[in-house]
């Protein structure tokens, strides 16, 4: 079924993907929208795990993608539990307005 | 005994600091009473160390060694020679005076008072005491600590600047010299593959030249701050102006000369082609020089007399320092010699004017004049300071400096001229303080009622004054003390220097 | 699981039953009891202390060597087990004058030392990326512990966001390392990775990145200062020792074991980093008013330090880390409880002059203070001194002179804003701040003496640890 498409592909779309990811961290200001820039380059990882896995014929690369799954789920639930409650204290989702931390 | 006498020496402030840890701070007499106890006895006990020297021994005496660390070969290893010998009985008595002299001046915090003072008598008999370098290391920079927080918490108006500048100065210097220790240390374990911080031990390196300079200058900004040698003085003035009377006093007879004996014990013996190198030598001639005549100028220029006397400590220390890069048996014995006399003179004149201090609040030259009528002992105590620190014959200053010019002029002629005119300034701005302050008319009426010395600050000056006058009379002791040592450095450094003295004087006949 | 696993493993285990003990309990204890679960939790802590050193008597690979117990995982583990009793002593008093005493607090500790610990312990990436991933979740949600304080919430935001940004470079790098390699074990990779590897080094890089966040080091620093600022001081305190020893653990185990061999690639990035973090954090520290910001900064600066250890590449520089954290983790620990003590309710006093006088009103938590502060310059006969000396010892052997030299001469500026603490507290008549402050409480005292004897301890004799550290350096 994969016959035909080599493995630079895959670990190109996961090098796009994750730059995408970084990028959307950086660059916009909505709290949800950079959190699901981070999920973004989480999944680019695992399609390099998946296809690095497939090429090596080895099975721990799925294993592995199962793992980071299970984090970046603790992850968004701690996650949006922390972006709830800044926003009801807050009343904003822009990360430029939470600036009360400086000297 | 005698195998512990320096651990005694050295860990007696400490003991008395762990008993005052539980005097309660309110009763500040009983802290006072205790603090000139302890300070007593720290000097009852070194008192020891002075009758059972042994003047004809070459090497260090009274060694003590133990282990401390030893993955690092770090020993605690502490003896004494003749220069550490006179310094660490400096030390001793001048912890007493200080003390002593402390009764009325601090009525704040007494008790972290009398600690602070305790812990900064361990760490200057330490730097003295310690043969390994390591643990000169960390005696040298433990001193800063307490010295700090008595110049910052009983200090004047402007202490903070002058804490922290002293703290900072003192640190950047000391920093710089650990890496030149630990490149002496790297250097010993490449050439004899074992660790050690011992001076013996570290003094069998040998570095290529080159190196030898780098490792000379990095010891060198670490003693030349501590000195200080022009241009690194400038912490001093600020420090003296505003520590509190004992803190100047002990600064001066004491905390210097750690620069100095640096110089002695460590830049000497471990570098000694760095040591000998004409343009390194002729740089801190010239450093010297320029102290000791730099210092005096801005003697003449100033209205505060504290600061005055900060700054004749420059000029000072600028002829110790020549002494010892005269690097002949002259400038160094005399430079130690000069090193108590400074000790003893400048720490004098800081209590003399700690004495005003007390009594009128300013140290402004021109509040005073014709305090001589008023208290006439007061004006024989400062008269003598005065002239010691100025150097008139039969009084110590004149020994140190005679013999320093001497080895100035064995080396260099010129040296010795500039020298001399420092001299002359010396007299001059230390003559015109007295006049300015004790003679003539009573002009400011603050001044008519001052009462006269107290049997206490007798107590204190009295000591002192006959310490001045044996010096002045009769060195010979002292010289004979340092006479091995010095020679062991100039073997050191110079080697041949006595052959080639001996041949000499044989020619000449 | 074979017993010997379990053992290896036991200190994770009896942290993570512990913690979900507390879970369960959290409910059925009334409000003013709380206290008691802080009480279940030291005492878990003290067993999986315990726990660490019986398993230190036997060591070795544990579940198919994706565990390793050694001096060095050992030594780690201890490290942030007693940064976890510290730090129960010292938040139990300040969550409870908060009102917000609970089990949940503790449980998210345990939870969090045990993903620590499990890191200490890790020869394994997944294992690694786990381990900080447990630590890390746990802390996000302490971090922002305080609910309704906005600025707890804007922290916890921020280590969350910048948190899981840094987990995900270095899950790539680990995907990467996998990719090359095939293995994700740390000695089958550094069997196997090439000296002249480009991907290895990509890798290498990435992973880096996220270490860096970790462990706040210089240029990845940014959110420290605002993370430690905002969170609830007990916290910051934790933050500031615990996760960043451990992060450091595998740093250090990974850099060594797996890259081992192409050490000279990462060299330069670590040499760089290591001078930024010093200068940016000592010379950003010399303007800061806020305590916990200075602090912040100054931890950046440490971490600076620790770099340069970890840039010598050799077994006196991974001793000279070890030492160094656990010498950093005790002072850390206690400046901030002090600051904590002295900030009141609702941490309205967290400003450098809010000290003053504090030496007149409370003499022994202001010498306490003052003992982590000369420590922090490194002053002799404190542990800080011992740990400089060591990194640079080391930096110096492996001719590393110019950032040997940068590094000391930074260590010198460090004094100035250390000093200036010192100066308020003792040189300056008390403030509002210090006047009204309550007296020390006894689980606050003995948590401030215990991190005080140990900063003394370690810089008086510090053989004992200094030999275990050099032992326990040779990585495998």
């Amino acid at each position: 079924m994969m016959t035909g498409v080599p493995l630079s592909w895959y670990l190109i779309l996961s090098v796009v993907l994750f730059s995408l990811g970084v990028a959307g961290f950086l660059f916009r200001r909505n709290i949800i929208t950079i959190f699901m820039s981070i999920e973004l380059m989480l999944n680019a990882v695992n399609l390099s795990f998946v296809s690095f896995s497939y090429e090596l014929k080895s099975v721990n690369g799925h294993l592995y993608t199962l793992f980071v799954m299970v984090v970046a789920a603790a992850e968004a639930a701690v996650g949006l539990a922390i972006i709830l409650t800044v926003f009801k204290n807050r009343g904003t989702l822009n990360v430029d307005e939470l600036n009360s931390l400086k000297n | 005994m005698d195998q512990h006498l320096l651990s005694i020496i050295l860990f007696t402030p400490l003991a008395g600091l762990a008993v005052l840890l539980f005097i309660p701070g309110s009763s500040k007499n009983v802290i006072r009473i205790w603090a000139n106890v302890v300070a007593f006895a720290g000097f009852l006990v070194s008192l020891p160390l002075a009758t059972r020297f042994d003047k004809g021994a070459s090497g260090f005496q009274f060694v003590e060694r133990a282990e401390w660390i030893p993955s690092l070969g770090v020993q605690y290893l502490i003896g004494v020679d003749g220069i550490s010998m006179l310094l660490i009985m400096l030390t001793t008595v001048f912890g007493f005076i200080a003390a002593l002299s402390s009764w009325n001046a601090v009525e704040e915090r007494v008790k972290e008072y009398y600690a602070m003072f305790m812990l900064l008598q361990t760490g200057m008999i330490g730097v003295f005491l310690a043969l390994d370098f390591f643990l000169f290391y960390v005696f040298w920079e433990l001193v800063l600590v307490p010295m700090y927080f008595i110049i910052g918490v009983w200090g004047g108006p402007r202490k903070l600047y002058a804490a922290i500048k002293f703290f900072l100065y003192t640190l950047a210097g000391s920093v710089l010299m650990l890496l030149g220790i630990l490149a002496l240390y790297f250097q010993y374990h490449a050439q004899f593959g074992a660790y050690t911080f011992e001076i013996a031990n570290l003094m069998k390196v040998v570095l290529e030249p080159g190196m030898e300079r780098w490792v000379f200058w990095a010891f060198f900004v670490g003693f030349a701050i501590k000195v200080p040698m022009f241009p690194f003085h400038t912490w001093l003035p600020d420090a003296h102006v505003e520590a509190p009377t004992a803190g100047s006093v002990i600064l001066a007879a004491v905390l210097l000369k750690m620069g100095t004996y640096g110089f002695l014990r460590f830049s000497l013996p471990l570098l000694p082609r760095a040591s000998n190198d004409v343009e390194i030598v002729r740089i801190l001639a010239i450093l010297s020089i320029v102290g000791i005549i730099y210092g005096a100028l801005v003697c003449l220029m100033q209205k505060d007399w504290k600061k005055l006397i900060a700054y004749s400590s420059v000029s000072h220390l600028g002829f110790c320092t020549l002494g010892i890069f005269a690097l002949n048996p002259n400038g160094i014995a005399g430079s130690v010699l000069q090193q108590i006399n400074h000790g003893i003179s400048t720490g004098m004149l800081f209590l003399v004017i700690g004495v005003m201090y007390e009594r009128r609040h300013t140290r402004e030259i021109s509040e005073y004049g014709g305090i001589a009528h008023v208290m006439p002992k007061y004006a024989i105590v400062f008269a003598i300071a005065m002239l010691s620190s100025a150097g008139l014959p039969l009084l110590n200053g004149f020994v140190g400096e005679f013999t320093i010019l001497q080895g100035a002029f064995e080396a260099n002629r010129v040296w010795a001229a500039f020298a001399v005119s420092g001299v002359i300034l010396g007299a001059a701005y230390l003559l015109w303080l007295y006049q300015r302050v004790m003679l003539g008319q009573v002009t400011n009426g603050k001044n008519l009622r001052l009462p006269d010395l107290s049997a206490r600050e007798m107590a204190v000056f009295l000591p002192l004054i006959a310490w001045a006058l044996w010096i002045g009379v009769y060195p010979k002791p002292y010289f004979d003390i340092l006479e091995k040592p010095v020679q062991q450095l100039v073997e050191r450094v110079k080697p041949g220097y006595y052959q080639g003295q001996a041949a000499l004087k044989a020619g000449v006949r | 699981m074979s017993v010997d696993d379990a053992i290896r493993f036991l200190p994770e285990l009896i942290l993570i039953l512990a913690a979900t003990l507390i879970m369960v309990c959290d409910p059925l204890t009334s409000t003013h009891r709380k206290s008691t679960l802080a009480v279940l939790a030291f005492v878990a802590l003290l067993a999986a202390l315990a726990a660490t050193a019986y398993s230190s008597t036997d060591p070795g690979k544990a579940f198919f060597g994706m565990i390793v117990v050694d001096g060095f995982a050992t030594f780690f583990r201890a490290i942030v087990i007693v940064v976890g009793l510290l730090t129960v002593l010292s938040s139990n008093r300040f969550l409870e004058r908060e009102g917000a005493n609970s089990g949940e607090f503790y449980a998210l500790l345990l939870f969090s030392i045990s993903g620590q610990s499990m890191m200490a312990a890790s020869n394994e990436l997944i294992i690694l990326f786990i381990g900080l991933e447990i630590s890390s979740i746990a802390s996000y949600v302490m971090a922002g512990f305080l609910r309704d304080d906005s600025r707890a919430n804007e922290s916890a935001l921020k280590y969350f966001l910048l948190g899981s940004f840094a987990s995900a470079f270095l899950l790539y790098g680990i995907a990467l390392v996998y990719g090359v390699t095939g293995a994700t074990n740390l000695s089958d990779i550094g069997s196997r990775m090439q000296p002249d590897s480009l991907l290895g080094g990509v890798a290498a890089a990435l992973m880096f990145v996220g270490f860096g966040f970790k462990i706040s080091g210089a240029p990845f620093q940014m959110w420290a200062p605002d993370v430690y600022q905002g969170a609830p001081t007990p916290v910051t305190a934790f933050l500031s020792a615990g996760p960043k020893a451990a992060a450091f653990a595998v740093f250090v185990r990974v850099f060594t074991v797996a890259f081992g061999n192409i050490g000279d690639r990462w060299e330069p990035l670590i040499w760089i980093s290591a001078l930024l973090s010093m200068t940016i954090g000592n010379f950003a520290a010399l303007g800061q008013t806020n305590v916990k910001r200075m602090l912040a900064y100054s931890s950046i600066a440490h971490a600076g330090y620790v770099l340069v250890a970890i840039t010598a590449r050799s077994e006196s520089g991974v001793a000279a880390v070890m030492f160094y954290l656990g010498a950093y983790a005790l002072m850390n620990v206690g400046a901030f409880t002090v600051v904590g003590h002295i900030s009141r309710k609702g941490e309205r006093y967290l400003r450098v002059e809010d000290l003053s006088g504090l030496g007149v009103r409370q003499p022994l938590t202001a010498a306490m203070f003052s003992i982590f502060l000369l420590s922090f310059i490194g002053v002799p006969l404190t542990a800080g001194f011992f740990g400089k000396f060591y990194i640079f010892k080391a930096a110096l052997q492996s001719d590393l002179i110019w950032l040997t030299v940068l590094g000391l001469l930074n260590s010198a500026v460090a004094a100035y804003y250390y000093l200036r603490v010192l100066v308020v507290m003792y040189m300056q008549e008390p403030g509002e701040a210090v006047n009204e402050v309550e007296p020390l409480s006894p689980a606050l005292r003995l948590s401030l003496i215990c991190s005080a004897a140990g900063t003394l301890i370690l810089g008086i004799f510090p053989s004992g640890a200094l030999h275990f550290a050099v032992k326990s350096a040779v990585l495998k």
